[in-house]
């Protein structure tokens, strides 16, 4: 074998997750102490409990909720089709919250993993270059001018019941299929404030402006997001929420070219 | 282009502890020591990050970062760079490592000398290499591209190993020397890896150190393992052992006072528990620039 030939042996042996190869004594030394396949079963298992232990530390929520022996199998069985991509072994859960659904897991479980992996995505965000002050608006343009938000900000639409299982850490026996009233799904906005994350349920006005301006729509664009059709209410409100941007430190800047 | 340098500088300045200076003892930062270190800094020499943890990354992980560099030196160390795998080295990963140790002015910049990827993915952990001249000659290529890459002399730590490939026809340490002699690439010497290692595949681990080349070891890592009754597993999650703290001694001897880093990652203690353990270290270190000092023309 070529040194191509071996490192894809190796990698197969350490990832497997149906046992041990064929040949492995061929390829690798063992001794009657440890035999070649005791060997790389010591990576077998590594490989398999540090993406689980990855997992665990980014969806500990969920894994509450799903109760550990759930959140184990589901976990190896996603760790085994989709592999890390990122040199930072947390990313191994990019696709984790669509993992579950598509095994069917229920659907404020998906959300709840989709909301722990947005707190990730803000947690270990770049620092903004800039935020943005109100003092920088140029009024005659501000209705032209598009925002760039910072990068810790995520958005996403869920069960308003995944932020209470979020909040209610020390709550164990989650019944999944307990009745309560279907509620719709709300826009969520995840960011990071200095070293915490925090999240914000928002109104649907507020929810559809926030998605126009993300898609680096001109304000005035925007700003139909709160058109009622009286102009003193639409102002009012249109200026409290933009307000409320600022003093969450969303902004990064206020752009007044389209480049 | 592959430069050629004074084994004992990095391209960016004096990587090893001359005669007649202090001892270099620092250890890594780990994530829940991090608020006791925003309150209280660090008391270490110098401290060395995870360059993953901090790549690209803001908010608590970047403070704690400019807090340590405000006091000392950092030393980068990198899990992910797979510097003996088949897939291209990763420019985005090269990229954003080479803005890190220019923001922070590293103090140095290591990986592990093995391969991590395969087929586009990461495996997360630090796969032993067949000991061939095929991967001799594929690794010194790839640690070239590096340094090239970073403007500066790369550090290669051995690994612990649980599994050796029959294909192989060097030794270990003849393969690490090789390495980094043909690469100019400085070596972290691991030396609990050492003794783990020589445990488990029944060789001397001080036939490895005498072997390696002194100029080239430019920094040492210690650490504690623990033993499973079948084999040792370098888990990082104990105190140094008495066995790895008499070969740092025998390296103090081969390799002068060289700037080490105590490790400890599993069943993390207080950090005042990891500054004891450097503590130690640099007592022993110090006496070794003594002797240096006594000997020096």
């Amino acid at each position: 074998m070529n040194l191509a030939e071996l490192q894809q042996y190796f990698a197969r042996a350490a990832t497997s997750g149906i046992g041990p190869l064929p040949d492995l004594a061929r390829v690798f030394l063992g001794t009657p102490r440890l035999s070649a396949a005791d060997r790389l079963g010591i990576y077998n298992r590594g490989y398999y409990l540090r993406l689980l232990e990855a997992l665990s530390s980014v969806f500990s929520q969920t894994q509450r909720v799903l109760g550990d022996a759930e959140f184990e199998r589901l976990g190896l069985a996603y760790v085994a089709q989709h592999p890390s991509e990122h040199p930072a072994i947390e990313r191994v859960g990019r696709s984790f919250s669509e993992y579950l659904r598509s095994v069917a897991a229920p659907p404020v479980v998906v959300d709840l993993a989709a909301l722990e992996w947005a707190r990730l995505c803000a947690l270990v965000a770049a620092n903004p270059e800039n935020i943005a002050q109100v003092d920088s608006i140029e009024p005659q343009r501000f209705p032209e001018a598009r925002l760039r938000f910072v990068r810790s900000l995520q958005c996403l639409e869920l069960d308003p019941w995944a932020l209470t299982l979020l909040a209610d850490a020390d709550r164990s026996n989650i019944d999944l299929g307990e009745s309560r009233s279907a509620l719709p799904h709300c826009g969520v906005a995840v960011w990071r404030a200095r070293h915490a994350v925090e999240h914000l349920s928002l109104g649907a006005e507020e929810w559809h402006a926030l998605r126009l301006a993300i898609a680096r729509n001109e304000l005035s664009r925007v700003c139909t997001a709160f058109d009622t059709g009286s102009a003193d209410t639409d102002v009012r409100r249109a200026f409290q929420v933009l307000s409320g941007w600022f003093a969450r430190n969303w902004l990064e800047s206020i752009d007044y070219d389209e480049t | 282009m592959h430069r050629t340098a004074d084994p004992q500088q990095t391209l960016s300045g004096p990587a090893r502890t001359q005669p007649g200076a202090l001892a270099c003892v620092g250890f890594g930062l780990r994530v829940p020591h991090y608020d006791a270190i925003l309150t209280h800094g660090l008391r270490a020499d110098f401290a060395e990050a995870i360059s993953e943890n901090f790549m690209g990354r803001g908010g608590r992980a970047f403070d704690v970062l400019e807090r340590v560099r405000a006091d000392v030196p950092i030393a980068l160390h990198g899990v992910s760079l797979s510097i003996g795998g088949m897939d291209l080295l990763s420019e985005s990963y090269l990229s954003e490592l080479a803005e890190l140790a220019r923001r922070i002015a590293a103090f140095s910049v290591s990986d592990h000398l093995c391969f991590g990827t395969f087929g586009g993915h990461y495996a997360h952990d630090l796969w032993p290499l067949p000991y061939t001249e095929e991967a001799l000659a594929h690794v010194v290529s790839r640690v070239q591209q590096v340094q090239d890459r970073l403007g500066r002399r790369l550090l290669l730590e051995n690994v612990s190993s649980y599994v050796e490939y029959r294909a192989s026809v060097l030794t270990e340490w003849e393969f690490v020397s090789e390495v980094a002699t043909r690469a100019d690439a400085g070596l972290l010497l691991d030396l609990n890896n050492v003794f783990v290692s020589a445990a488990n595949h029944g060789f001397s681990a001080e036939t490895y150190l005498r072997a390696l080349p002194p100029a080239r070891v430019q920094q040492i890592h210690l650490a504690g393992h623990s033993d499973t009754g079948s084999y040792l597993f370098d888990d990082h999650g104990s105190a140094v052992p008495d066995a790895i703290w008499r070969l740092y001694e025998q390296s103090l001897e081969l390799f002068g006072a060289v700037p080490t880093i105590v490790e400890w990652d599993e069943r993390l203690p207080e950090l005042s528990a990891l500054e004891a353990e450097a503590t130690h270290a640099r007592q022993l270190s110090n006496a070794q620039l003594g002797v240096q000092r006594r000997h020096a023309p």
